[in-house]
């Protein structure tokens, strides 16, 4: 993490390429491994495509849980990009980390606040569209004021709560991840010469493997929350 | 060891611009080349196994119903045999009777008639009898005026005549 991000201007806005060549990496991944599971489809499902049914179900049954049924069909397509996004983002950098000249290339997108802040905006702006889809500006605007109108600041601090806890989760849960691999990884195995490289390697193998699973349940945890808030908007009340 | 420092960073704008668009591509590809065709694939398989298992309950029922009609057939064929043997054994009886009652008169008329005939061969033999006891009288008499006999005589002589007649007769 020592190394610095790679930040062009463009249009007058600040790009960070390690964050875009990193996304475009793992959406270019998970657009990869969808495309090999479902060449052939078929109605008694093959081995490939099994492996993605079983993906289906899951993030379906992640939408179920959360969603009144006649919403789930409509949401199950984002909740699928969403998890396998949000996941292949958490675990780029375990395996691959690109640095050129001192500049970081390729990392988990996600040890970044700017990109969960984004993804959490993606799932919050989703919610206030289908709300105002739903109820129209104005019941909208008085979802703010349900069940009584002195809730209304709670409700809009509420809306700024969501968005911090869900973007600020999986940003630190990823970020903690890769400090501490680089850590291990960067420092500790050059702390005593060959000797630390020795024992630093089996440290960093049970770390990264703690991160896949952190990786794994913070994209669960993501997908599940953004499907709370979205049907929280959605729910009669 | 230099972390990037959170507040005072540059804010990357265009980092979010970048994944908003992203996420709409990747999203939009996903729903085209995978998405799509497997989630046709499984609401024609949801279809397809719906329909398999309403076929089946269609078909049970129709077994069902189709061996529940066969029961009532053979219980039919039961009482059906059953009425048979029964209306055989009536008209058996009936035919026995009718037959017997047959025999029965046919039996009667012939003894009947054997009787008549019997009764009337008595009756000529009895006449022819007295024909040929009158003639015998008179060949007697005859014979008598010839020559006299005792009373004695002439009853011995006419009972021996009428016993060598016809034993089965006379009594």
């Amino acid at each position: 993490m020592g190394e610095k991000p790679v930040v062009v201007q463009f249009f007058g806005l600040n790009f960070n390429l390690t964050n875009c060549i990193a996304g475009l990496v793992a959406a270019t991944l998970v657009f990869i491994f969808v495309f090999v599971l479902s060449r052939k489809v078929e109605m008694k499902p093959n081995k490939k495509q099994n492996v993605l049914e079983y993906f289906i179900d899951f993030t379906n049954n992640i939408v179920k849980a959360n969603m009144p049924s006649k919403y789930v069909s409509k949401f199950s397509l984002f909740a699928f990009t969403m998890f396998l996004f949000v996941f292949m983002n958490n675990q780029l950098g375990l395996f691959l980390e690109v640095i050129i000249d001192d500049h970081i290339v390729v990392k988990s997108p996600t040890a970044s606040p700017v990109i969960t802040m984004t993804l959490a905006s993606i799932t919050l702006l989703m919610s206030y569209a289908y709300s105002m889809k739903k109820r129209g500006f104005k019941g909208y605007l008085k979802s703010y004021m349900e069940p009584v109108s002195f809730l209304l600041p709670i409700n809009i601090i509420e809306e700024f709560t969501n968005f911090l806890t869900l973007s600020l989760r999986l940003y630190g849960n990823i970020y903690a991840g890769e400090v501490l691999l680089t850590l291990i990884g960067g420092r500790l195995a050059k702390a005593q010469g060959f000797l630390s490289v020795i024992y630093s390697a089996p440290l960093t193998m049970i770390w990264q493997g703690f991160s896949v699973f952190i990786g794994s349940i913070q994209a669960y945890v993501f997908v599940t929350l953004s499907m709370v808030y979205i049907s929280h908007k959605l729910s009669e009340e | 060891m230099h972390f990037q420092p959170i507040i005072g960073m540059s804010l990357e704008i265009g980092d979010m611009l970048y994944y908003l668009v992203l996420f709409a591509v990747l999203m939009l590809l996903v729903a085209k080349f995978a998405w799509g065709p497997v989630m046709d694939m499984m609401e024609k398989r949801r279809q397809k196994i719906s329909d398999d298992l309403d076929n089946a309950e269609k078909s049970r029922t129709e077994a069902a119903q189709m061996a529940q009609e066969r029961e009532e057939a053979l219980k039919n064929s039961k009482a059906d045999a059953v009425e048979i043997i029964a209306t055989a054994k009536t008209n058996g009886e009936t035919q026995k009777n009718l037959i017997l009652a047959d025999a029965n008169t046919a039996a009667k008329d012939i003894k009947q008639k054997a009787d008549l005939a019997a009764e009337k061969a008595k009756q000529d033999a009895l006449a022819s009898a007295q024909t040929q006891v009158a003639d015998l009288s008179v060949a007697i008499a005859e014979k008598l005026i010839q020559k006299e006999l005792t009373t004695a005589d002439q009853t011995n002589l006419i009972d021996s005549f009428i016993k060598g007649l016809d034993p089965n007769e006379t009594k």
